[in-house]
């Protein structure tokens, strides 16, 4: 799936190491990304945050005038932006205080720069939907929008749960969805024995979007793990 | 514990010998003290022998001379009656005793006193040979019969008193070595505890609180002495953190930046992956130390394994390994829906460490096998791969040899880093255990066991 469309979002970066911002600005900017707004301080990201109203923030736990958390707090007062903590503290012992704030993603230091890149297209995705639902397949065209598959010009419908399940596997572009996540989007959080009717949904998407159904080449079967979905770029 | 038993009875014995030692002790006491009185007793003065003596000299007429000084000597006075009550002749009897005896003072005396002078009599053919000693110089028992059935008893008697004595000290021993063992035992487990580095608490009243006061006292020294390792552990590898998250930045930067010489970018590349190794030691080191000392809490819930293998193997194929590893999962019908309670982050982080053990021993390629088995008790992970596998003496030396941080000598090798000790930690934290098998040039695998209860 194409990313440009994210780059537009303004991204607030907030912690007390100037080299470290530095070089994530400048890992973001590479990316693409037009806005990266730097604080170095509690203060300073909330009146940032109120002025500028950014679509992402990363926060670092430790600060000089507080922690991230009670930052957290303080942005949740006015914003519902996405959060991601950035940390230097173990993400085992970390991790739950930060997600369980509402944090939308946690990355612990030192991290890779391809690691944060992609967690933070994965939170901007999630919160901010592609204006044009179109995603282009291998010999077909999804809407989402209209819940419909454009197949050489003709118009197939599809059910609200295929739909589901092809949105999941379409923000996960690419990559191995698990039969357990599936199930989860498709029936909530008790997904037990539910594999059979995934496979049954499966054959029927692909006889949707397939030229071929009986040798898939955007659905792929992950033997043993789950489901990965192709686009074409 | 079977030390302290050892060491009780040791000094139940030598109590014992003691006691053995002190009869004798008094014996040979008795013996000195009373050899005179004895002697004397028993001696020429004796009432016996002076009976003997006189007997045989005493005529009716009179007795010898020789007799009478011997008698004079010891004051001994005498009378000889007839055997009707008269006296045939008198030697120095005091003015209070009669002449005359009727045959109920004669009864009387020849078992007692005469006027509290103690008598002894002797029969001869002629009469009755009386011999007084001086006032207070000897006892006579005037009852002195036992029933034969009281003297049959004595040995029985003897033997019996003998018998109840040792089993009284017998029970004396058994119950109070029962009692200090009592006592001790939480002591001593206490202190095995502490022998283990571990923190021990001990409440005890009475006259051991004193050592429970010491014992809970070293524990609080030990748990801060830990306390303040890990604290210390945790302090430097959350500080290496943010620098090193600079210096894996700027590599990755470096080595993607198409307008860096290819020489400065391959040497990037080589900065980048060596501070991703210290990255991986820096965050295994804390953990590591955090459960050895027990400071990391475990958040446990229950969890289906078959989906934490999948999430795991599907995160892991996503952040795109080399083609050169593939990776299968095998989970057996039963165990899709068994429940382990675990910290889920810990067992991944146990996988994922035998996972990048079998990438970085196999820089070649490898299949890698992810399998999931319930029998009855057990829930069994096993992470196989079909590498180079260990030799026989790696593999002893891995299941043998203390590792560093364990280790107190110099042999500070970083040979295996702290992946496999780290995923033994874990295991061990979840009640599980851990076993690795390996062939050399077959492959390698390790097989985490945990207990579930059956639901």
């Amino acid at each position: 799936m194409d990313n440009s469309f994210l780059h537009r979002k303004k991204l607030l970066l907030v912690d007390d190491e100037p080299d470290l911002l530095k070089m994530v600005t400048d890992i973001l900017k590479d990316a693409g990304f037009e806005t990266v707004l730097t604080a170095a301080s509690v203060k300073e990201a909330v009146m940032v945050a109120k002025r500028e109203k950014p679509d992402l923030m990363i926060l670092d736990v430790m600060l000089p005038d507080g922690d991230g958390f009670s930052l957290m707090k303080q942005l949740r007062t006015f914003t519902d932006v996405p959060v991601i903590f950035l940390t230097a503290k173990d993400e085992a012992t970390d991790k739950l205080a930060g997600l369980g704030l509402g944090a939308d993603d946690y990355i612990s230091k030192p991290f890779m720069p391809q690691e944060l890149l992609l967690r933070v297209y994965a939170v901007l995705r999630r919160t901010y939907k592609e204006d044009s639902p179109l995603v282009v397949l291998d010999g077909c065209t999804i809407d989402f929008s209209r819940a419909e598959v454009n197949k050489g010009g003709e118009v197939i419908p599809l059910t609200a749960k295929e739909h589901t399940l092809l949105e999941t596997l379409a923000r996960n572009e690419g990559k191995i969805v698990t039969v357990d996540a599936l199930c989860e989007a498709l029936w909530g959080d008790n997904p037990f024995g539910y594999e059979n009717s995934l496979n049954a949904h499966v054959r029927r998407i692909r006889e949707k979007i397939e030229t071929d159904p009986s040798r898939p080449v955007s659905l792929i079967t992950i033997k043993g793990l789950g489901y990965k979905l192709n686009t074409r770029k | 514990m079977k030390s302290f038993g050892t060491y009780i009875s040791k000094h139940l014995a030598s109590f014992a010998a003691f006691l053995l030692i002190l009869v004798i002790v008094n014996i040979i006491l008795f013996g000195v003290t009373f050899y005179h009185t004895v002697s004397e007793d028993y001696g020429e003065s004796s009432p016996r022998a002076m009976l003997e003596m006189t007997s045989a000299a005493v005529t009716t007429e009179s007795l010898p001379d020789n007799a009478v000084q011997k008698l004079r000597q010891y004051n001994i006075w005498a009378v000889y009656l007839t055997p009707t009550g008269e006296c045939f002749w008198t030697l120095d009897v005091p003015e209070e005793v009669p002449q005359n005896y009727n045959i109920q003072d004669v009864a009387l005396f020849s078992k007692g006193y005469l006027e509290d002078y103690p008598v002894f009599v002797w029969n001869t053919d002629e009469g009755l040979l009386v011999l007084g000693y001086p006032k207070n110089s000897y006892m006579k028992l005037t009852s002195n019969y036992y029933s034969i059935e009281a003297i049959q008893k004595i040995p029985l008697y003897v033997t019996g008193m003998f018998g109840m004595d040792v089993l009284c000290l017998f029970l004396a021993y058994y119950f109070s070595k029962r009692r200090i063992i009592q006592n001790t035992e939480p002591i001593v487990e206490a202190i095995e505890t502490l022998a283990d580095g571990k923190p021990a608490s001990l409440h005890i009243d009475g006259e051991l609180s004193e050592i429970a006061g010491s014992v809970n006292k070293a524990s609080q020294i030990i748990s801060r002495q830990n306390e303040a390792r890990a604290n210390w552990i945790s302090g430097v590898s959350h500080d290496i953190r943010t620098p090193l998250s600079m210096i894996m930045g700027y590599a990755g930067r470096i080595t993607a930046d198409e307008s860096a010489g290819e020489r400065v970018r391959e040497q990037a590349e080589i900065v980048r992956k060596q501070s991703v190794k210290i990255k991986e030691l820096v965050q295994d080191l804390n953990l590591v130390s955090q459960l050895e000392y027990e400071m990391q809490p475990l958040h446990k819930e229950q969890i289906r394994l078959s989906k934490l293998i999948r999430s795991y193997a599907a995160e892991l194929l996503n952040s795109g390994i080399s083609d050169a590893y593939t990776i299968e999962i095998e989970i057996a019908p039963e165990a899709e829906n068994a429940m382990l309670e675990c910290d889920a982050r810990l067992i991944s982080r146990a996988i994922n460490n035998l996972v990048q053990n079998s990438i970085k021993h196999n820089p070649q390629g490898c299949k890698i096998l992810l399998s999931l088995k319930h029998t009855e008790e057990t829930l069994t992970l096993t992470v196989a791969d079909n590498g180079v596998g260990l030799t026989p003496e790696k593999l002893q030396e891995l299941e043998e040899k203390p590792h560093y941080m364990e280790s107190t000598d110099e042999r500070l090798d970083l040979r295996h880093g702290l992946g496999l000790l780290l995923v033994r930690q874990i295991v061990e934290a979840h009640g599980g255990s851990m076993k690795i098998d390996s062939v050399s040039n077959q492959g390698c695998q390790t097989t985490l066991s945990f207990r579930v209860s059956q639901t």
